[in-house]
């Protein structure tokens, strides 16, 4: 509620401000109010003493007609809506509310056996890489070549990071739908 | 500390014949070569490891490709995630704030006229597919789809995406009559014409799949493979490539690494002499982004290729050559 408030009062310091702007404009003899300065003669300053009579305020707030910014409108949806009241949160009866929970449990244990699989799939990935490399590292050759020769050159980094480490045709998102020509059968090199 | 002391110690373990570096170890010997083997050398006696340097290594060195495509399209949903994704909608429409037309639309405009046809037509529900429901009203609490009701289902959001896309009304602000609404074109099917001719040479088959070239040569069906010839893996996988299937593919060597092996014992005679050589072969992992396989004048006796996914695989690969391979292919 605060908060709200606190934003009230800056739209209507906002508005007030362009309408200031344009009387300066137009008549320059008025005094604006420094409105977001924070040195200390605005500090110092007071407020302005409190009108003599009743009806001399009306008077002078009808003769501020100002103008309407050309953000007026725009302004004004805002205002309105802006601070609509927050729903009430969800109320759900005994079954209802036990229906939910199922769902969500369910989407728990969903959720769960996918991460599973994913985290099964890597690491069959991974061991099926470490075990060809562990082959490789006992491998000797080709030719004259000593004992793990292939596996230090294949644990080499060359060309794998830096600009023209993926090319940029691998950098193709999945859609939901396929392109008109799915696939390019005649490329040629 | 000066800066030459820790070169100079190196050069010194390596060159003096101190007693606390024993000659063995001062040679030079490379990270890939563990410790494990040089101990075990002394153990076994000389006479193993100096016969097989003498006899020329039992395997023969083959390095080969596993191409893939990478899939092309997103996976389907399981309809549960479908019905999932749906409540979850309905129960924000419940939770959320009203939507004020006049921030999102001018009075008096074509978008204006157009937007407030189509929330009439769909019964006041501002969302678009999930069918005539009010969040705010009395009957919020009704909220959950009967069985078998298929509102939650991807066509059915697909159809009414489709269906709030096409313009209602014409740019001057006149209602287009229903017969006279050009409907949005439909995104182009998920299943391809080579699905359903199950044409197997085609790469726009199964496109939420990965597939693998395997190629038909003298020993079957298997992915191309040749011996190495005093060249490195990565080198030898892509000379296989180009000499079995062509230039004409747009082809990424993800790696120098490994990601598959066979192995094929050699066979032995009685005093240790080989008599068939054994079979070592390598497999690196390739990525095609565009083009085919074409077999014309390959070297290797290659007659047919075919691009399928892991499980057209295990029928058509032999059983240990299918275990050999299987860990590097991904669930989908």
């Amino acid at each position: 509620m605060a908060s709200s408030a606190s934003i009230t009062g800056l739209f209507s310091r906002l508005s007030l401000l362009s309408r200031n702007t344009t009387t300066t404009a137009t008549m320059t003899t008025t005094t604006t109010p420094r409105l977001f300065s924070t040195t200390s003669t605005s500090l110092a300053r007071k407020a302005p003493p409190p009108a003599a009579g009743g009806s001399a305020p009306k008077a002078a707030r009808r003769s501020r007609q100002a103008p309407k910014s050309e953000n007026f409108f725009r302004i004004r949806t805002l205002r309105r809506n802006m601070f609509s009241p927050a729903p009430p949160p969800l109320r759900m009866a005994r079954l209802r509310y036990l229906r939910h929970w199922t769902i969500h449990r369910a989407w728990q244990l969903f959720r769960r056996k996918q991460h599973e699989a994913i985290e099964k799939e890597r690491s069959r990935m991974h061991a099926g890489m470490y075990n060809a490399c562990e082959e490789l590292r006992k491998t000797v050759g080709p030719g004259s070549r000593g004992e793990g020769y292939l596996y230090r050159v294949a644990m080499e980094k060359k060309g794998v990071y830096g600009l023209e480490g993926v090319p940029i045709e691998y950098a193709r998102f999945q859609t939901d739908s396929p392109a008109k020509e799915a696939w390019n059968h005649d490329w040629k090199r | 500390m000066a800066a030459s002391s820790r070169g100079s110690r190196a050069f010194r373990g390596i060159f003096s014949s101190s007693p606390t570096i024993c000659s063995r170890c001062a040679t030079t010997r490379f990270y890939s070569a563990t410790a494990a083997t040089e101990t075990k050398a002394p153990v076994t006696d000389a006479s193993p490891p100096a016969a097989s340097t003498k006899t020329p290594y039992p395997y023969d060195i083959r390095s080969g490709l596993v191409l893939t495509r990478p899939p092309l399209l997103t996976r389907t949903l399981h309809p549960f995630e479908n019905a999932y994704f749906f409540y979850q909608k309905r129960l924000e429409e419940r939770l959320n704030t009203p939507f004020i037309t006049s921030i999102y639309f001018k009075p008096d405009t074509a978008a204006q006229l157009d937007w407030s046809l189509k929330v009439q037509e769909r019964g006041g529900t501002v969302a678009k597919e999930l069918g005539t429901y009010h969040g705010k009203s009395s009957n919020a609490w009704d909220d959950e789809l009967k069985v078998g009701d298929q509102l939650s289902s991807q066509e059915s959001v697909l159809n009414s995406l489709l269906k709030d896309a096409a313009a209602r009304v014409s740019d001057d602000a006149e209602v287009i009559a229903p017969e006279d609404v050009v409907p949005v074109e439909r995104p182009v099917e998920r299943l391809s014409e080579a699905d359903k001719k199950n044409d197997v040479r085609r790469l726009d088959r199964q496109m939420e799949r990965t597939l693998y070239l395997v190629v038909k040569g003298p020993d079957g069906w298997g992915f191309p493979a040749d011996v190495l010839k005093d060249e490195n893996l990565h080198e030898g996988a892509k000379r296989v490539l180009d000499q079995a299937a062509g230039v004409n593919m747009n082809t990424w060597l993800v790696g120098r690494v490994p990601v598959a092996h066979l192995v094929q014992e050699p066979v032995m005679g009685k005093n240790g002499e080989v008599q068939k050589k054994g079979r070592k072969t390598f497999f690196l992992k390739g990525r095609i982004m565009a083009g085919q396989a074409d077999l014309k004048g390959n070297p290797f006796g290659y007659t047919d290729f075919k691009w399928l996914t892991r499980e057209e695989l295990e029928k058509e690969l032999s059983p240990e050559y299918f275990r050999g391979v299987r860990n590097m292919m991904a669930d989908r």
